[in-house]
């Protein structure tokens, strides 16, 4: 028992003497050299509010979500859908800003030429009936809530029921790829990681289509939670978002990828919630 | 001359004499009748540009792409060893135990049934991103792993040196004095071979986080960047390969002394969320608040079970059958029996790469392939523990000497080697489906609903409480499938004989 | 110890079989045997390879159960220990788990000193660091038979101890443990051996006892017979 409260003790410490403000970011499209590309952001927040501040590389947004409620990171660039998942884990945590893009955001339905499907639709075409059909990460808001919720309006049916076969890519840019290879008939993907794909040559915008696109929603946003004040001084809060919203760097904000960050809170993201728990998604 | 009343035996009698072969042909019958029920659909797209894109990146790889490599690469030994050292540590008293208590069986076969990510899974809301995460999501179940298979060595060793002690000798001194000294060998084999799948596990961690070389091997590939996933398998493949010289018995004091100062980070654990997620969130709400009129509407949230069960079971038939089949043709292009030197390395090489490749990646090669069913997934399984199997039976079949000197080819293939690995090879397979089926979970991508597809969305879902229900369900699934195969493995082990031949397989 | 040489058939009763079958399992091998076993006896067992002897000594094994000191065939042995520690493991019960343990790094002093001394009588001084796979298998016999006789039982009970030994040694090795145990049973395959140290022959043929007899009694010719049949 007495090296099981050393060890608890020796745990404790590293907390308290932890006075580093950490945060974490998952851009939506090239993952590679993150740690390089993010500390350069944590070096431009820390030069703004006079914190030491440390960024923390996560894998997949809920592991991200994991790290915001066990409090290893107190600041998140969340999705839309997983904003809304931290936020009510994290009883007093708020959205401070999102992208310019992100108050407009889109989902492509893409589709391969041979599907026969024509480009560009105003509404979801029926012939996708039957067809196979991929989502990208479960939880992506852009990838999966937003596409699935667009589905069932216009065919009053689960994925599942309409398509003969539903994947989870798990990334947009397998999306793009399994569609490109004629392994999926249509997919759902994030806009801008789309336009992105087209504008490096990385797809065939002959032989994959944009079919549809849905009406515009809120997407990513930063997070903060509620307890930072207390703990890092009383205008914690304040400063980050100040800082964020003024960081006007294109080297830092193609890291996101975004034009630049807006204010945002909790009452943006309701539709997104709502959305959520009408698919089941989140629990009220 | 056929003499008239010297009739050929019919097959049923030949069958009855060969209960091996009967196992077989049992093994292929229950895969051809269950067959239609799998979805296998070939769907051929247009895959050549992407999987032309995949190869130039593996021919051409990339080194400097990947941050830091090398801190991937040290903590990727680092989790490994540490986890099968804890593990070693726990397994231990746990196997001198293990024939003595039925709960202890029990409680073994469950902690193994469920796969070391959803371990990792777990301890991640726990413990976070940290190295408590990745040390206990291979240490716990590697350690009821070693629990049930070092009782099984301890109790394979000779039984004269045993039988001269007096009754009253106690445990410890049975076990110090005769059975690990007679076993050593045995265990120290085993312990190795659980290493390099430990290697295997904290490469497969990286894809829920840990910050080891599959973290960078999973976003790399999942995003098209394939010099550097090419670069990162290279770089797995040759840790693989060359793990008997970094990895000597006397290199050991080195690795102990070198490699603590790589584990991290420490988390800073908050009790209150420990507290709120073994008591809280991992229970049901009806039965958290006693309103067990809820209940139906809880259990109604959950996937639907049936199909999950079925396809996990068919799937892991499936994918055992298909690993015997690869491990048959496979084995003897690594075997000293055959070939020449040149063409053992090579072909060793693909086994390695196919082998230590994790089923994931090839899956999706496989379903770009073949378009999402079944399919992909029963190929990235029989082609993956198909070559892991073929390689230990080509080490059993190295230390046999063929009694008829001058066969050659499939004539030695047949009648000399064949039989003498076949009931090793077979009690092989049976441990592996059991991993066969744990690994199931990980290729719900391809639109396969496994039970681990669900468990994995529960956890996304961050719905512990389905989460954990799900992962009981499959645990008590695995447990049974574990008797059954447990009753097969025995009868492989026999190879047909009456009475029990105490180490009749022995993979050293 | 107790000491009792030639006071042939004068002790109680050790243990008596009555028409028992004896065998592994369901199989039997001898059936219907019956015999007496008295406090100071010195019995040999007689038989061509594969009659029974080993059948029988594992009856008469279990049911003297700890008096019995177990001297099998030198594949008892753990190889890669060394000769003083498998000499030692004839009495790893007479200590705790903790003495064990530690002896395995740093050999006890009393049982060093004991187990030395046997050593010496044995021919093996020298040789007690040695891992048992490293000696020759006249070597490897002697450690067998110090494990039994570090046993310090009553009974000595043994299966082909000093095959692989010359007579000459073979009968200094037999003398040693007539010397330590006051009753001994053993199968053997000499018969000058059996002539020379025994006083009582059982002798086994075809899954049944063929005579039972003091050797003063017994003809030498129908020893001789047992091993020329067919």
């Amino acid at each position: 028992m007495r090296w099981l409260s050393a060890l608890a003790l020796a745990l404790a410490a590293g907390s308290v003497h932890a006075e580093t403000f950490h945060f974490t970011a998952i851009p939506d499209e090239d993952e590679a050299r993150l740690v390089e590309r993010f500390e350069r952001v944590a070096d431009y927040l820390a030069e703004q509010t006079g914190l030491d501040v440390e960024y923390v590389p996560v894998k997949s947004y809920p592991a991200a979500v994991s790290a915001f409620r066990n409090n290893q990171v107190q600041l998140a660039w969340f999705g839309g859908l997983t904003g809304v998942q931290a936020r009510a884990l994290v009883p007093g945590s708020q959205a401070i800003a999102q992208g310019v893009e992100d108050a407009e955001f889109r989902s492509y339905f893409i589709a391969g030429a041979d599907t026969g499907l024509a480009a560009d639709q105003s509404q979801l075409p029926e012939d996708m009936e039957g067809m196979s059909f991929t989502f990208g990460a479960r939880t992506s808001t852009s990838g999966r809530l937003m596409p699935e919720y667009y589905l069932r309006q216009r065919f009053n049916a689960s994925p599942q029921a309409i398509f003969s076969r539903v994947g989870f890519s798990g990334d947009h840019s397998r999306t793009i790829a399994l569609v490109a290879a004629g392994s999926f008939d249509v997919g759902a993907v994030n806009y801008k990681v789309w336009d992105a794909a087209v504008a490096d040559g990385r797809v065939d915008s002959d032989e994959v289509k944009v079919i549809w696109q849905t009406p515009p929603y809120p997407d990513y946003q930063w997070t903060i939670r509620g307890d930072v004040d207390e703990r890092f001084g009383d205008d914690t809060t304040a400063q980050i978002q100040q800082a964020l919203l003024s960081m006007s760097d294109p080297s830092l904000l193609e890291s996101f990828p975004r034009s630049g960050f807006i204010a945002a809170d909790n009452d943006d993201y309701a539709p997104i919630e709502e959305t959520g728990q009408a698919l089941d998604l989140l629990r009220p | 001359m056929p003499s008239a009343d010297a009739p050929l035996p019919g097959w049923r009698q030949r069958l009855r004499s060969a209960p091996l072969v009967r196992l077989t042909l049992g093994l292929l019958l229950l895969t051809a009748v269950l067959l239609p029920l799998a979805d296998l659909s070939i769907t051929t797209g247009a895959p050549w540009a992407e999987l032309g894109r995949m190869l130039a990146g593996f021919i051409q790889p990339d080194f400097s792409a990947t941050e830091s490599p090398l801190h991937a690469l040290a903590l990727t030994i680092a989790f490994a060893f540490w986890g099968v050292a804890l593990g070693v540590a726990l397994g231990f008293p746990l196997a001198l135990l293990f024939n003595r208590s039925a709960l202890l069986r029990s409680a073994c076969a469950f902690v193994r049934a469920i796969h070391e990510l959803f371990w990792a899974l777990l301890f991640l809301q726990v413990f976070g991103l940290s190295a408590v995460t990745a040390l206990a999501a291979i240490a716990l179940p590697y350690a009821a792993t070693f629990a049930r298979v070092y009782a099984e060595i301890l109790e394979q060793v000779e039984r004269a040196p045993g039988d001269t002690l007096a009754r009253a000798t106690d445990r410890l001194s049975r076990f110090l004095y005769v059975e690990l000294p007679l076993a050593r060998q045995r265990l120290a084999a085993y312990t190795r071979y659980r290493f390099e799948c430990a290697l295997r596990a904290s490469v497969l961690l990286g894809f829920v986080g840990i910050p080891t070389l599959g973290y960078h091997l999973e976003s790399a590939f999942r995003q098209g960047r394939y010099h550097e996933a090419g670069a990162l398998l290279w770089i797995f493949y040759l840790l693989i390969a060359l793990l008997p010289w970094w990895a000597h018995r006397r290199l050991l004091p080195l690795w102990l002394l070198a490699t603590p100062w790589l584990l991290g980070p420490w988390p800073a654990v908050d009790f209150t969320l420990v507290w709120q997620f073994v008591s809280v969130d991992i229970w049901p709400p009806p039965l958290r608040n006693g309103d067990l009129a809820a209940l139906p509407g809880w259990l109604a949230g959950l996937p639907d079970l049936l199909p999950a069960i079925g396809n996990t079971l068919l799937l892991a038939l499936l994918g055992t059958v298909g690993s015997l089949a690869v491990a048959l043709v496979c084995w003897p292009l690594v075997s000293r029996h055959f070939g020449s030197r040149p063409s053992r390395t090579l072909n060793g090489g693909l086994l390695i790469a196919l082998r230590s490749t994790p089923e994931l990646l090839l899956a999706f090669i496989f379903l770009l392939l073949t378009g999402p069913s079944m399919l992909p997934a029963w190929l990235a399984l029989a082609l993956h523990n198909g070559a892991l199997i073929a390689f230990l039976v080509a080490r059993h079949a190295d230390s046999l000497t063929p009694g008829m000197p001058g066969l050659r080819g499939l004539d030695l293939y047949s009648y000399e080697l064949l039989p003498g690995v076949y009931p090793g090879l077979l009690a092989l397979l049976f441990y592996r489906a059991e991993v066969i089926m744990r690994e199931t979970a990980l290729l719900g991508m391809l639109g396969v609903a496994t039970l681990g597809f669900h468990i994995d969305s529960s956890f996304a879902w961050l719905q512990f409480d389905y989460a954990v229900a799900l992962l009981t369900l499959t645990a008590l699934l695995n447990v049974a499938v574990d008797a059954v195969l447990r009753r097969l493995r025995h009868t492989a082990e026999r190879g047909g004989r009456r009475t029990p031949v105490p180490g009749a397989t022995s993979f050293n | 110890m107790a000491q009792d040489h030639g006071s042939a058939r004068a002790g109680e009763a050790l243990l008596q079989l009555d028409g028992v079958d004896l065998g592994y399992g369901d199989r039997v091998i001898l059936p219907g045997v019956s015999l007496t076993l008295h406090r100071g006896e010195r019995v040999a067992l007689l038989g061509r390879s594969g009659a029974g002897k080993s059948t029988l000594l594992a009856a008469l094994r279990e049911r003297l159960a700890d008096s019995a000191a177990w001297c099998p065939q030198a594949d008892a042995l753990v190889p890669s220990l060394s000769a003083y520690h498998n000499i030692y493991m004839g009495r790893l019960h007479a200590f705790s788990r903790w003495q064990n343990l530690v002896n395995l790094v740093r050999p006890r002093r009393a049982a060093w000193h004991d187990i030395s001394a046997l050593a010496a009588e044995l021919g093996l001084a020298g040789l007690l660091l040695r891992r048992v796979d490293s000696l020759s298998g006249g070597q490897r016999q002697r450690v067998m038979i110090g494990r039994a006789l570090y046993q310090n039982r009553e009974v000595f009970v043994g299966d082909e101890p000093v095959s692989s030994v010359d007579p000459r040694q073979a009968s200094q090795l037999l003398a040693l443990t007539e010397q330590r145990h006051s009753t001994s049973v053993v199968a053997l395959h000499q018969r000058e051996l059996a002539l020379q140290h025994f006083q009582r022959i059982i002798a086994i043929a075809d899954g049944r006892i063929v005579f039972d007899a003091p050797v003063d009694t017994l003809d030498r010719s129908r020893i001789d017979a047992l091993y020329a049949q067919r």
